[in-house]
């Protein structure tokens, strides 16, 4: 296959060694009961963990940082390599290039960390209890919007390239390793392991409606739906902060006219208050309805791309175990 | 404009001169390092150096790109200490952003504004507007309502549109005084006093949110369609590109959308005079 290549466990370890010199590179490494990323250096190369499923960070905090100060600190980043990104997180950077690249007002900060970083995503060989990528129509491994596909089999690393810049990479790879084209039957037994978690996935979402019905759902949904589910809730926002699609931001002011961008949540209080105090938001019933009608109704009407992408980390995080499939759920039926 | 290589990064602007409108409300004029232009009803965002940062529509005339004044109400953090400026300091802005008025679709048509409060900030550079094309109006009918007769701002402008031809302006208060002569009540009740051929008009409603709702209610009654109806909308409006989404409101961005929406576009959004 054209684009598809191969190379020894070894010999990519070895040219992950020779790459640190020039790049940044980050991959998710496994904890006692989670995986997250780190940044790579030359005594942790060999512990990498490949196809795990999500990395408790979302991808967006690569590209908007929890704090950041837009006037200052704007220049060009190191280039970096992001390696081990699921699908769920890479479907999840549509929506951000949608708003941050939006050709009227550029986002150059994010632009540059865009333009600066390859990104090598993953193919799930496992799933988590809360992943239901498939019931939104995003498949467990990516073919577009990362450069570089990686799946790991039998002491090889395969990379499938995606776009121009991954196809650069592997003329650059070549100078540290040997990369031979992967073989029909290697890439046959790839899919295979895709197409078994695409199919444990969706066995384990039959319930679940898909993201064409939520829009429609979460618009007929009585008020007591919104007062049963919200009762739980604190207000914490680490549904918005650990989502890979929730991007809003509060912009604080700092002296000599700079511009800190701090991430913010529409379930913080006050999310929506103008001078005067009006607020439309101030009900937390309210707030909690907002974060739904904005990734289900009002974001799908204006974007093109998904606003969840059914990674499930907002049911991990929830500290009042609210979990939004259990709501879709109750409403589906 | 704002630096497009930056787009949260201000551009500097001498605060030349301050002028009181009302007990809580000031007129600031500045004057921008670099020449400004917007048009009508796009809004600025404006910065208290290391403060924070607020939504204003500018209230003077979009054809003067030397100067550009805004009208402000103490009403919050940033007002309060904008309010204490004195000419000669530094202010930061950016922007313009948004949608303001398309006044070519009033060409030919009366124009009805109802107006309350600081609403007149907009209202005002809207009618700066309308005065260089009023050879294309058919007539500007101006309601507009404060709270007290010291709350009615711009009142040496409001005496110069009152000899403009074409101009007409209807004032009320809530609560009057012995010096007293125009109306009283809400803004609405001008709406009953004004002879408009509906059919030829277009209204346009820019004030606080009560008064907005009433309003439109109040024109959609007199036989306006929704179309017709152009509202000027208030929101948290904050980074001004549609990327912060503290200003959306259902599909919209505020910031980037609006903020001068026809009621039609707004009809079936939830919530939003809240």
């Amino acid at each position: 296959m054209k684009n598809y290549y191969s190379l020894l466990n070894s010999d990519w370890n070895s040219a992950l060694d020779q790459l640190l010199a020039n790049y940044s590179i980050y991959a998710p490494f496994k904890n006692i009961d989670s995986s997250d990323y780190e940044l790579v250096n030359q005594e942790n190369i060999y512990e990498i963990s490949y196809n795990i499923p999500k990395p408790t960070t979302p991808l967006k905090t690569f590209f908007l940082p929890i704090k950041e100060n837009l006037i200052v600190t704007l220049k060009t980043i190191n280039k970096r390599i992001i390696i081990g990104t699921p699908n769920c997180d890479i479907q999840g950077l549509n929506i951000l290039d949608e708003i941050y690249l939006d050709k009227d007002y550029i986002d150059t900060a994010y632009k540059d960390k865009r333009d600066n970083t390859l990104l090598i995503a993953t193919s799930c060989y496992e799933t988590q209890e809360h992943c239901h990528c498939m019931a939104y129509d995003i498949r467990p491994f990516s073919k577009e919007i990362a450069d570089i596909s990686l799946s790991h089999l039998d002491g090889k690393i395969h990379l499938e390239v995606l776009s121009e810049k991954g196809e650069k990479f592997i003329i650059e790879l070549k100078n540290y390793a040997s990369i031979s084209n992967s073989s029909e039957l290697e890439i046959k037994n790839i899919e295979l392991k895709q197409s078994k978690i695409e199919n444990t996935i969706i066995a384990n979402n039959t319930e679940l409606p898909d993201y064409k019905k939520t829009g429609e759902i979460v618009q007929k949904a009585k008020e007591v739906i919104w007062s049963k589910y919200s009762s739980k809730c604190v207000s914490c926002g680490a549904c918005a902060s650990i989502c890979p699609t929730c991007t809003c931001f509060l912009l604080v002011d700092k002296p000599e006219f700079e511009k800190v961008r701090q991430l913010d949540a529409c379930q913080y209080p006050g999310f929506e208050r103008v001078a005067g105090d009006e607020d439309a938001l101030h009900e937390l019933s309210k707030r909690f309805r907002n974060r739904y009608f904005c990734k289900y109704v009002w974001k799908p009407q204006k974007f093109k791309s998904l606003v969840c992408t059914g990674c499930g980390r907002c049911i991990e995080a929830c500290i009042g175990k609210i979990n939004k499939n259990e709501l879709f759920k109750e409403l589906a039926n | 404009m704002s630096d497009k290589t930056n787009i949260y990064k201000p551009i500097k602007a001498k605060l030349l001169k301050v002028i009181t409108e009302s007990p809580t409300i000031k007129t600031f004029i500045m004057e921008p390092a670099e020449d400004f232009s917007f048009k009508t009803g796009e809004f600025i965002e404006l910065t208290v150096d290391g403060i924070g940062e607020a939504p204003f529509t500018p209230s003077s005339s979009p054809l003067e790109t030397k100067q550009i004044e805004v009208t402000v109400m103490k009403t919050g953090y940033v007002t309060e200490y904008l309010h204490k400026m004195k000419p000669g300091e530094t202010l930061g802005i950016r922007g313009p952003f948004g949608r303001g008025y398309p006044i070519e679709n009033f060409y030919d048509k009366e124009v009805l504004i109802l107006g309350g409060g600081c609403g007149f900030a907009p209202i005002r550079s809207l009618l700066y507007s309308l005065a260089a094309i009023s050879d294309r109006l058919r007539k500007v009918t101006l309601c507009y309502g404060s709270k007290t007769p010291d709350e009615c701002i711009y009142k040496p402008y409001v005496d110069q549109l009152r000899n403009t031809p074409k101009f007409e302006v209807l004032r009320t208060v809530d609560v009057p005084d012995e010096t007293w002569t125009e109306s009283v009540g809400v803004a609405t009740v001008l709406l009953d006093k004004v002879k408009v051929d509906i059919e030829n008009s277009v209204a346009v409603c820019c004030g606080p949110p009560i008064m907005m709702k009433f309003g439109t209610i109040r024109l959609l009654e007199l036989g306006f369609k929704d179309e017709q109806i152009y509202l000027s909308m208030e929101k948290n409006m904050s980074c001004g590109h549609g990327k912060c989404g503290h200003c959306m409101m259902g599909k919209y961005f505020v910031c980037k959308d609006g903020p001068v929406f026809t009621y039609n576009e707004l009809k079936d959004t939830p919530s939003i005079w809240e």
